[in-house]
């Protein structure tokens, strides 16, 4: 896991029991969803979140720097 | 001179940029524009990704504005960050939790619901204006930060994160 997630551990379960939940009243199986991706969706979907993440990393740090300037 | 800017992720993002040295005027001017966008907010959602009949739907409510006079003064550096890069990010992230849960539930009625119920838990309504008058003021700096967007982002992200960790794709 990443570092934002390991400073908010408490969020991650949080969001976990959520999906969880939302997943289970709807009568959704994960290991079921996992069979609906080819591979080639599995690689598209990869290389999206791993790109948003990197965006949210870099707002975070342009928000720190302001913060940090401001002090 | 004034600085009014606005920046809403439920509609067309348009700049709002009035320069004006009569105070009085610029109020009305920002009053006229503010009204516009709560209408806005309830008639039209372009950002909407997924649209159900019962009424509810599932977007972002957000609204930044910032009023910033500056009136004789000299020598005034103001910093504000610019709230449109992180409200497209913020789209960006809800529609990619849209999208994951779209490929990976086949049956579009149960998919639509789940990414609807997904989002409706992230969906926050708020409103940040600030309001800075500097007057007869020198050699001042003014920095000014949205920091209710960066915990949204936040959320999305793990939401997201949740989901691909769940479905075996990272």
């Amino acid at each position: 896991m990443d570092d934002s997630s390991k400073q908010q551990p408490a969020t991650e379960k949080v969001i976990k029991v959520m999906v969880d939940n939302i997943f289970r009243k709807n009568g959704v199986q994960p290991e079921e969803l996992k069979k609906n991706i080819s591979d080639e969706q599995r690689q598209m979907l990869k290389e999206m979140v791993q790109d948003l993440r990197q965006q949210v990393d870099q707002f975070n740090k342009a928000q720190k720097k302001v913060t940090d300037s401001e002090e | 001179m004034t600085v009014y800017r606005s920046a809403n992720s439920t509609k067309e993002r348009a700049n709002y940029l009035y320069f004006n040295d009569d105070c009085n005027a610029n109020k009305n001017d920002c009053l006229g524009s503010q009204n516009q966008e709560d209408n806005y907010n309830l008639l039209s959602n372009n950002d909407a990704t997924i649209a159900q009949g019962d009424g509810e739907y599932s977007f972002l409510e957000q609204e930044s504005a910032e009023l910033i006079w500056v009136k004789e003064s000299c020598n005034i550096t103001v910093t504000s960050n610019d709230t449109q890069a992180s409200v497209s990010l913020q789209a960006a992230l809800q529609l990619a939790i849209a999208i994951v849960i779209s490929i990976t539930i086949a049956d579009s009625d149960r998919s639509d619901h789940v990414s609807q119920e997904l989002l409706q838990y992230t969906n926050t309504e708020q409103i940040n204006r600030q309001k800075i008058y500097i007057y007869n003021t020198k050699d001042a700096t003014v920095t000014t930060t949205d920091t209710d967007i960066a915990v949204n982002i936040q959320l999305l992200l793990q939401v997201l994160l949740t989901l691909v960790l769940l479905l075996d794709i990272l």
